[in-house]
């Protein structure tokens, strides 16, 4: 493994004791919190069943009420675990990494809330049928004398809309900060809707058990996310002290932030991997951004670069030396520990080399690294210099390759003839979503096993 | 991450088995079983044949009133000598209007089952459990009080 001996002649002789490494996953343990979710979802499931009788299913309304039931429980509990995929709990993010994380995220989204809805309508055509009413009328009813039935409904609401603002089409109109209070209003809306589980719900009215059991677990959730959200990163943010030391601009558009901090040599992070950056400065400090790191920390410095496509990232250019910097991670798999052959392939595209060229530092010399960086134009290659220097020390080599996506295009022939021994090595490929795609395509096609193709995209 | 199906498959299976597994041990009381007052009842004939009585109005006596998961509710029963002629609930307050429903109509059963079989062992109504429980124990409660007098 590579040393402070790898370490580049970057920031102009500043030779610094290079920080910790992130810890190597364990899979076993994700695996484990899998089984555990399993678990969960099998002992609702059955909790709702056993709280059924003959008699209640056969009767009027019975069956709609009962699946209603069901749809409920087995909705919530699957909300409760994608809040708790989003929590990020460090040994099963270890593993999966949070790109994993939020892709599990986003495919379990469709069904909690589709259950959620179904909940809602079943119980009101169940209970109706059972009163031999209208819907509307039942609708009046339910939300107006039962306990806690409107709040929940209310809840139900900005559940419905968190997954209308998800809809990619959509998503792509909102901004981002839209999106953002809109996901923060989940955690309210399962606070809210919490109540009416416990004192109307036929698994738990009588039973003190599954109430507290169903209590605990919630509390626990919770916990979860302030421990992982909220706690650590203030903790880190306040045990590392970053403050930005000084921004110098790469290339067109493009800047590297230095921040200066205490104690990083203690900071476990890996090359390849990202932070969430929050600048504490007026009009900055309120959101946070995921942004590779550029290089290994050098304390006490760590240096991350940025290409100014949105709001945030052009004003980071604009930042002036000694703002305050709170962070959250590092995150992402986009790591050494990832490799599972000797020998790699690093293909970047435009601001996807950041992640690159600080992976690239923390591989063995035996990986003999090939380097492919695309861009428009020259000019875009930025870090060149530094990477030629690590690609150089490591016995590998590097492919630059310019012009419009047209002309400079990653197909199945010319990966074969620039790489030839491509079967053989690791694959790892950042930049902007369609790139990452089209690149892994490619690679499969090539006959590249999904284990050894290692990804990290971002969304622009 | 390839055993991820597997994993969580084989964890749902195993909760939904623990669970199930749990709740049979647990066999639902069922309710004569569980007045604990019910051999008093069985005795309850005789002591009462034994004060003389003519065709005399009923005495009546009220339960306590019971809680249960979904309201609270007591029994009020009647008897005219050693015949319960009459049962009633004064008290149904539930917290929300299919409980009062579901409570009414398993009531009506009830009412129906304990003139039949002339004491609180009945079974309880399916589908309306705690009513059931709730309804026997406060009955049971009130023919004792009736009978101690």
């Amino acid at each position: 493994m590579p040393t402070a001996a790898g370490a580049p002649k970057r920031q102009k002789g500043r030779a610094a004791p290079q920080g910790r490494r992130s810890p190597a996953p364990r899979p076993a343990l994700a695996g484990a919190a899998l089984v555990v979710a399993g678990i969960g979802l099998g002992a609702t499931t059955a909790l709702t069943i056993t709280a059924e009788s003959v008699g209640q299913l056969t009767a009027t309304g019975g069956l709609a009420t009962f699946v209603g039931n069901l749809t409920g429980m087995v909705g919530t509990y699957l909300a409760l675990l994608m809040v708790l995929l989003v929590s990020r709990i460090p040994l099963v993010e270890q593993v999966v990494g949070q790109d994993g994380l939020l892709r599990w995220h986003r495919r379990l989204a469709p069904w909690p809330i589709s259950l959620l809805l179904a909940h809602a309508l079943l119980l009101v055509a169940g209970y109706a049928q059972a009163a031999r009413s209208g819907p509307w009328h039942e609708v009046n009813t339910l939300l107006f004398s039962y306990p806690d039935v409107l709040i929940a409904t209310i809840g139900l609401g900005l559940i419905c809309l968190a997954g209308v603002v998800s809809i990619r089409a959509i998503r792509q109109r909102v901004r981002r900060e839209v999106w953002w209070a809109v996901h923060l209003g989940m955690y309210l809306a399962l606070a809210i809707s919490f109540a009416h589980v416990i004192v109307l719900g036929p698994s738990f009215v009588g039973h003190p058990l599954t109430q507290l059991v169903w209590s605990v677990a919630w509390a626990a959730t919770a916990g979860v996310v302030l421990a992982y959200r909220v706690g650590l990163p203030v903790l880190r943010s306040f045990r590392y002290r970053l403050r930005v030391a000084e921004v110098r601009p790469e290339g067109p558009g493009v800047v590297s932030v230095i921040c200066r901090g205490q104690h990083l040599d203690r900071l476990a992070v890996s090359g390849g991997q990202f932070f969430f950056w929050r600048f504490l400065t007026r009009g900055m400090w309120w959101q946070a951004h995921p942004y590779s790191l550029s290089a290994l920390p050098q304390p006490p410095f760590v240096r991350l670069t940025v290409k100014g496509v949105g709001d945030h990232s052009a004003a980071l250019a604009r930042l002036r030396p000694g703002t305050r910097v709170a962070i959250e991670g590092p995150y992402g798999i986009f790591t050494r520990h990832s490799q599972r052959r000797s020998r790699v392939l690093l293909i970047a595209a435009g601001i996807g080399v950041t992640a690159v060229r600080a992976l690239l530092e923390d591989l063995p010399r035996s990986a003999r690294p090939v380097v492919l960086l695309r861009a428009t134009q020259r000019a875009d290659l930025v870090l060149g210099t530094e990477i030629a220097d690590l690609v150089k020390r490591r016995g590998g080599q590097l492919h630059e390759l310019t012009g419009n996506r047209m002309a400079a295009v990653i197909d199945q022939y010319s990966l074969r003839r620039t790489v030839p021994d491509l079967k053989e090595r690791d694959l790892y490929v950042c930049g902007p979503e369609a790139f990452v795609t089209g690149v892994v395509e490619v690679a499969r096609s090539l006959g590249l096993p999904d284990e050894a193709i290692h990804h990290e995209a971002f969304a622009l | 991450m390839k055993r991820a199906p597997l994993l969580l498959f084989a964890g749902t299976a195993a909760g939904f088995i623990s669970v199930l597994g749990f709740h049979l041990r647990q066999a639902p009381p069922t309710v004569a079983g569980a007045s604990p007052s019910g051999g008093a009842s069985a005795a309850s004939p005789s002591k009462a044949g034994l004060t003389p009585a003519g065709p005399v109005a009923g005495r009546s006596a009220l339960g306590p009133e019971e809680q249960y998961g979904y309201g609270v509710l007591d029994v009020e029963v009647t008897e005219s000598g050693t015949r319960i002629t009459d049962v009633s609930v004064p008290l149904l307050q539930t917290a929300e209007p299919t409980s009062q429903q579901i409570s009414e109509q398993a009531i009506a059963m009830l009412r129906a089952e304990v003139l039949s079989a002339q004491s609180a062992r009945v079974d309880a109504i399916s589908g309306a459990t705690y009513t059931s429980a709730a309804y026997l124990s406060s009955l049971q409660a009130a023919i004792d009080k009736l009978h101690a007098r």
